[in-house]
């Protein structure tokens, strides 16, 4: 799979789940330089998905926590002064899996994988080698990355998928 | 005709969402319960009749697997339809949630006309 094909589909499925789920028009990506992960640590709310299958990998989604509170708010109905930090971090769970999902769905590797459950992480967690895609949504930047093991491609595992 | 609707997920901000857009959708809705997992669900189901069931698959305790499992082991649970809510689209596991008693399911993410239709599908209510 290449980085070009996983960006695709890394962009793809966080602009999808935005429209769908967080009626978010979220097309324009952010620019080549996301926000620094670091810069958010103290502020922001990062959650980790790891999937288990052929490739395994790990997906990770990182936003300041008032993006994460407005997003939290549209999905809930609420106006955002009323969303708790529990609504928040449980929105941004499920954000993340949806969007975890989402990804694998496009790059058609859903047949023997399973996505466990949404973890918060630390924000230095979120330096991880992979493809990385950050979309402006309109509230502020969602920074989604996703890295796979690289797969061994013999001829048999061609000729079988 | 309005129904009553069960929904079964461990997430408090999925259950509210999905509450959220079943009623914007325009779907009827009397009476909306809630459950954190199968077992809290099946406690709900001897008390309470519902019409339709919505479900997660991955929840602690008694999950989505089990929880349909139960609902088709239970004589007076078992005619429930259920509707299955997952991001989980991989064709093996649909198939078998489908063999296990579910008559629909919903990936995530979905706009709220798909949930809708879906409700509207398995419970034979006529099309406008």
């Amino acid at each position: 799979m290449t980085d070009t094909a996983n960006h695709q589909a890394l962009h793809g499925a966080v602009v999808e789940v935005l429209e769908k789920m967080f009626f978010i028009d979220a097309g324009d990506e952010a620019g080549d330089a996301p926000v620094s992960d670091t810069a958010l640590t103290d502020l922001g709310v990062f959650v980790q998905v790891a999937f288990h299958g052929d490739p395994p990998g790990v997906f990770h989604m990182s936003l300041a926590r008032d993006v994460a509170t407005r997003i939290a708010a549209d999905f809930l109905g609420l106006d955002a002064d009323s969303v708790t930090a529990e609504q928040v971090n449980d929105v941004a769970k499920e954000l993340a899996n949806m969007i975890c999902g989402a990804v694998l769905s496009r790059l058609e590797s859903r047949a023997t994988l399973r996505l466990s459950t949404p973890d918060l992480v630390d924000g230095d967690a979120a330096v991880l080698p992979g493809t990385v895609c950050a979309v402006e949504t309109g509230s502020g930047i969602l920074t989604a990355r996703i890295a796979m093991e690289k797969r061994e491609c013999s001829p048999t595992a061609k000729s079988a998928s | 005709m309005a129904y009553r609707v069960l929904i079964t997920d461990d997430s408090p901000a999925m259950r509210a969402f999905v509450r959220r857009v079943i009623e914007l959708s325009g779907f009827e809705l009397s009476h909306c319960f809630e459950a954190g997992d199968g077992e809290e669900a099946l406690e709900l189901l001897r008390r309470e009749w519902v019409d339709a069931i919505l479900t997660d698959i991955n929840m602690p305790g008694v999950d989505g697997e089990e929880f349909l499992r139960r609902l088709a082991a239970d004589e007076m649970l078992r005619s429930i339809p259920t509707i299955v809510i997952s991001t989980d689209a991989t064709e093996n596991l649909i198939s078998r949630l489908m063999s296990l008693g579910a008559r629909g399911y919903v990936t995530k993410p979905f706009r709220p006309e798909t949930l809708r239709s879906e409700l509207e599908r398995i419970l034979g209510v006529p099309v406008d």
